[in-house]
């Protein structure tokens, strides 16, 4: 019960400190924080489908494309303002999800896995061939945002941040409601979550959808934020790799672990870029390795550990006095 | 429609029919399992699956629960028929299945693999009931309410699978391969809670290797062969006929003077 207090008080305070930096924090600091961010989102996107759900979307950078090139090709042919084209960017990734959901997700594990990676790649191709439409494999030069360069950035770092703490509430309510015990017993096993009368066709496709949605509102923020896309750089299989490594460093099908995920790797990448301009892809990979075997379940579950064998040895102290 | 054929069952005027399957042919697809299924259940009996491995005792209930969808044929549900309906809307009719190997959800509680149980029930009273009405029956599931299932026994873990689908307040419990991997004792406490559940008014059907036991519980047999129903009756009968003495219990009457 202490615990979870202090959790939950580290994690506020967490949260308004990170609201209050852009009024100390230099540009470059600020940048950094809102690809942070960024990352967070797509982490935790990735947490409700592969955590809660056990379905390993190794593919969702899908998303993550989708809504940027939907915010690009309407912003740039269709003159749509940007608040807009969230919302159909959300609107194309649940019917993508709704329409390739429900045959992929009838596969399991590493074919889920692969089938997900397929649809990235399909996708990444048509969109590099409608030429007309999305200016191909040249990309796609979106409108420069108005106004001095220290409130565009505030803007998008809030962007970011507001969706950031959007994805961890949605994942909290997730984990304490019945839609997220649906999911979590399909993760454990599926045919006994269906003999439950759990409609777990249902479950899957819903799951996924938020974790679209999300990722969605992502690329689409990302798109107006970098004014430039292409179809290499959106549907960029390393970003799927990189939100995959935060997702399972942080703790897999937890709220706060793929967060702390996120700020690891992306701290820990910025400062070895700085420090180790030639071997910092190395240390990192070497960082990453070390994690995961001294705490490999993750960050959270480390953390919990040590908490809680603190907390077992002062209660042991207490009854002591 | 399939009353007609099953002129061997004396019919009880005072007994509902609760369940009929009609030439019910299943299994996975391309390879048919069951063939030319035909049985019938009244309301409160307990029904005894017999058969060795592979006979296709587990493809029966599975089809049942609608795990499996059918071939052909026809499962009738309190007069209804249900082949076509998935699995979750059979849950909510009062169908549940105590799945082979227990299934239960390996990284929750005591408490919340009973609570997915009733995930179909909205009616927080009647949760709160079922889940006494549990905890009455296996006063051990209380003790270890808090608990990760993982950390439970096999008999626990039996129990907690019987609880978890008691908890959707079942008409009809399907319990498949109950004594797997327990030790008799256990058997024996979860037989005897089975007849109390018995008496509360569930329907059972069960698939039981150990037939011997079975049998002393059951009111009925069914013995399965190679997909096909091949002896049926009453359970005493049963355990007293040659055959299966023979096939199933290990002693026949020849025994000692083939060895002489």
């Amino acid at each position: 019960m202490r615990e979870k207090v202090v959790g939950l008080v580290v994690c506020v305070a967490a949260g308004i400190f990170l609201a209050c930096c852009p009024f100390f924090l230099n540009l470059y600091w600020l940048r950094n924080l809102t690809n942070i961010f960024m990352f967070a989102i797509l982490t935790q996107a990735v947490n409700i489908i592969a955590g809660y759900t056990g379905y390993p979307a190794f593919g969702n950078v899908v998303f993550f494309g989708l809504g940027a090139y939907s915010t690009g090709v309407l912003m740039v042919k269709f003159h749509i303002p940007f608040a807009i084209t969230i919302l159909i960017g959300i609107t194309v990734c649940l019917f993508f999800t709704l329409f390739f959901g429900i045959p992929v997700l009838r596969l399991k594990g590493h074919y889920f896995a692969i089938a997900t990676l397929g649809l990235n790649e399909a996708t990444r191709a048509i969109v590099d061939n409608l030429s007309d439409l999305t200016g191909g494999g040249m990309g796609l030069s979106l409108p420069l945002p108005t106004g001095d360069v220290g409130a565009n950035n505030r803007f998008f770092y809030f962007m970011m941040y507001g969706t950031m703490m959007l994805s961890i509430t949605v994942t909290y309510l997730i984990s304490k409601s019945r839609f997220g015990y649906g999911c979590r017993s399909i993760r454990s096993d599926e045919e006994g979550a269906e003999s439950m009368g759990i409609d777990t066709t249902r479950y899957k496709t819903m799951a996924w959808m938020i974790s679209a949605a999300l990722t969605g509102i992502a690329g689409s923020i990302y798109a107006y934020w970098m004014s430039y896309i292409e179809p290499s750089a959106v549907f960029d299989m390393t970003i799927a790799i990189k939100s995959f490594v935060m997702f399972l460093l942080g703790g897999a099908g937890t709220v706060i672990g793929p967060i702390l995920g996120a700020f690891f790797i992306e701290l820990i990448s910025t400062f070895a870029w700085s420090y180790l301009l030639n071997y910092h892809i190395g240390a990192l990979g070497l960082i990453i390795i070390l994690v995961v075997i001294y705490m490999p379940r993750g960050f959270i579950y480390f953390l919990q550990e040590r908490l809680s064998l603190r907390m077992f040895a002062n209660s042991i102290n207490e009854k002591r006095i | 429609m399939a009353s007609s054929r099953n002129v061997d069952i004396p019919q009880q005027p005072e007994q509902k029919r609760i369940l009929s399957v009609h030439r019910l042919g299943s299994g996975y697809k391309p390879l048919q399992v069951l063939w030319d299924i035909e049985f019938s259940l009244e309301e409160g009996e307990w029904l005894a699956l017999l058969g060795t491995n592979g006979a296709g005792k587990s493809t029966l209930l599975n089809t049942i629960a609608g795990l499996i969808k059918p071939f052909c044929g026809e499962i009738v549900y309190q007069e209804s028929e249900i082949s076509a309906l998935p699995v979750h809307e059979r849950v909510r009719l009062g169908i549940a299945l105590v799945p082979e190997g227990r299934r239960l959800f390996a990284g929750m509680t005591v408490r919340e693999n009973l609570m997915m149980g009733a995930f179909t029930q909205n009616d927080d009273g009647k949760i709160a009931g079922q889940l006494q009405r549990v905890f009455d029956l296996f006063p051990v599931l209380k003790e270890r309410e808090k608990q990760i299932v993982g950390t439970l026994s096999g008999g626990e873990r039996q129990m907690c699978a019987i609880g978890r689908a008691l908890m959707s307040q079942p008409i009809l419990l399907l319990v498949d391969e109950m004594s797997l991997g327990l030790g008799p004792v256990v058997v024996d406490g979860l037989l005897e809670t089975m007849t109390a559940i018995k008496q509360e008014g569930v329907t059972l059907i069960v698939v039981e290797q150990d037939v011997n036991t079975a049998l002393i519980y059951a009111d009925r047999g069914y013995v399965l062969r190679e997909g096909k129903i091949v002896k049926n009756g009453d359970a005493k009968q049963l355990l007293e006929d040659p055959a299966i003495q023979k096939d199933y219990l290990g002693y026949w009457k020849g025994v000692e003077k083939n060895n002489k």
